[in-house]
C-alpha cells in the first residue's frame, strides 16, 4: 500500500491521478466502496472503535490518502478533540504499514519512506 | 528567478524573504497588499515598514488587481502576501470573487516577466483540520490552488519554520 498524505487541499488526489496513474473512478470514500484508492482516510478514524483493525482493512487498498489535521489548536470540544486525535493516530499506523509514504506539500511530492 | 515562500503566522517568513530580496540587485520593489481596515492593520503595516526600512525597497500598494500592475523598472520584487491578495479579491466588492484564484495567478504571472527576481510570500494554514465554515473553506481552497500554481511555476519553493528555510524545490535543497 502507498500512503499519500499532506496538508488540506495540497494536491494529493492530483498526485494520485497524474503521477500514480489512477482516475476518478478508482476512488473510494469509505470502506464499503470498491476501488483501488481510498481517499480521505482521516474521516474514517473518528468514532472508530479499533484503529488497528481499520488500518488492516485499509492496507488491502493499493493507495490510501489522508489530510494532516493535527497542527491547529487542540479543540476545546471533547468530541472534536477525540476525532482529531484518532485521525492523527490512524495516519501513524498507515505510515508504519505502508511500503511507500509520500507527503504532498503545495503540489510537490516528497518521498518520506520507501 | 522566482521564489515562492510559505510559512505559518509569525514563522519569520517575511524577515527571511526580506533578507533574500536585500541580497539581490536593485531596484527593489515591495508590493504591499494589506488594506488598513483598522488600528490592528495599521500597527501591522507599521511593523512591516520598520522591519524593511533601510533595505532599499520602494513600496507599491496593490491590494487587488495585480494583473494591471506595471513596474517602472526591472528589478527584485517582494510580493507580500498572497493570502491577503486572495482575501481582498474574494471578499472586496470590487474583487474577483469566486474567480480569486485565477485572478491572483494571472496577476503573479503578469508580474513575473517584469522582474529579474520575484519573491512571493504565502500563508501555511492547511494543517489544522477542515472544521471551518463554508466561506472559510472556500477561501482555503482558493488559496491552496494559488499556492500549488505558484509552487509549480517557481524555481524555488521554500517553507519557513521558526525563521529557518526548508527547501522543497530548487537551490538550497
Amino acid at each position: 500500500m502507498v500512503f499519500v498524505f499532506g496538508p488540506l487541499f495540497s494536491g494529493k488526489r492530483e498526485y494520485i491521478k497524474n503521477v500514480l496513474g489512477y482516475s476518478e473512478e478508482d476512488f473510494a470514500f469509505c470502506p464499503e466502496e470498491a476501488g483501488p484508492v481510498l481517499v480521505n482516510a482521516q474521516e474514517l478514524a473518528p468514532n472508530c472503535p479499533d484503529l488497528e483493525a481499520l488500518c488492516e482493512v485499509l492496507c488491502a487498498r493499493e493507495v490510501v490518502s489522508a489530510a494532516e489535521t493535527g497542527c491547529g489548536v487542540v479543540p476545546a470540544d471533547p468530541v472534536e478533540r477525540a476525532a482529531r486525535e484518532a485521525s492523527g493516530r490512524l495516519c501513524v499506523l498507515l505510515a508504519a504499514r505502508a511500503e511507500k509514504v509520500i507527503r504532498v506539500w503545495c503540489g510537490l511530492p516528497e518521498v518520506l519512506k520507501g | 528567478m522566482f521564489t515562492f515562500i510559505l510559512g505559518g503566522s509569525a514563522s519569520g517568513k517575511s524577515a527571511f524573504a526580506e533578507r533574500m530580496a536585500a541580497a539581490l540587485p536593485g531596484p527593489r520593489y515591495y508590493i504591499a497588499t494589506m488594506q488598513p481596515f483598522d488600528r490592528e492593520c495599521e500597527l501591522r503595516i507599521a511593523r512591516h515598514r520598520a522591519q524593511r526600512a533601510g533595505l532599499g525597497f520602494s513600496t507599491v500598494e496593490c491590494p487587488m488587481g495585480l494583473e494591471k500592475l506595471s513596474l517602472p523598472r526591472r528589478g527584485t520584487v517582494l510580493l507580500e502576501c498572497v493570502g491577503n491578495l486572495t482575501a481582498n479579491e474574494m471578499f472586496s466588492p470590487q474583487g474577483a470573487g469566486d474567480g480569486a484564484a485565477e485572478a491572483v495567478l494571472r496577476g503573479v504571472f503578469h508580474l513575473l516577466p517584469q522582474c529579474a527576481h520575484l519573491i512571493a510570500v504565502g500563508n501555511e494554514v492547511f494543517c489544522g483540520g477542515a472544521d471551518y465554515d463554508p466561506s472559510t473553506l472556500r477561501y482555503l481552497q482558493q488559496m491552496a490552488l494559488i499556492n500549488r500554481g505558484l509552487a509549480a511555476r517557481a524555481d524555488r519553493a521554500v517553507e519557513v519554520s521558526a525563521g529557518i528555510p526548508i527547501f522543497h524545490k530548487g537551490a538550497g535543497r
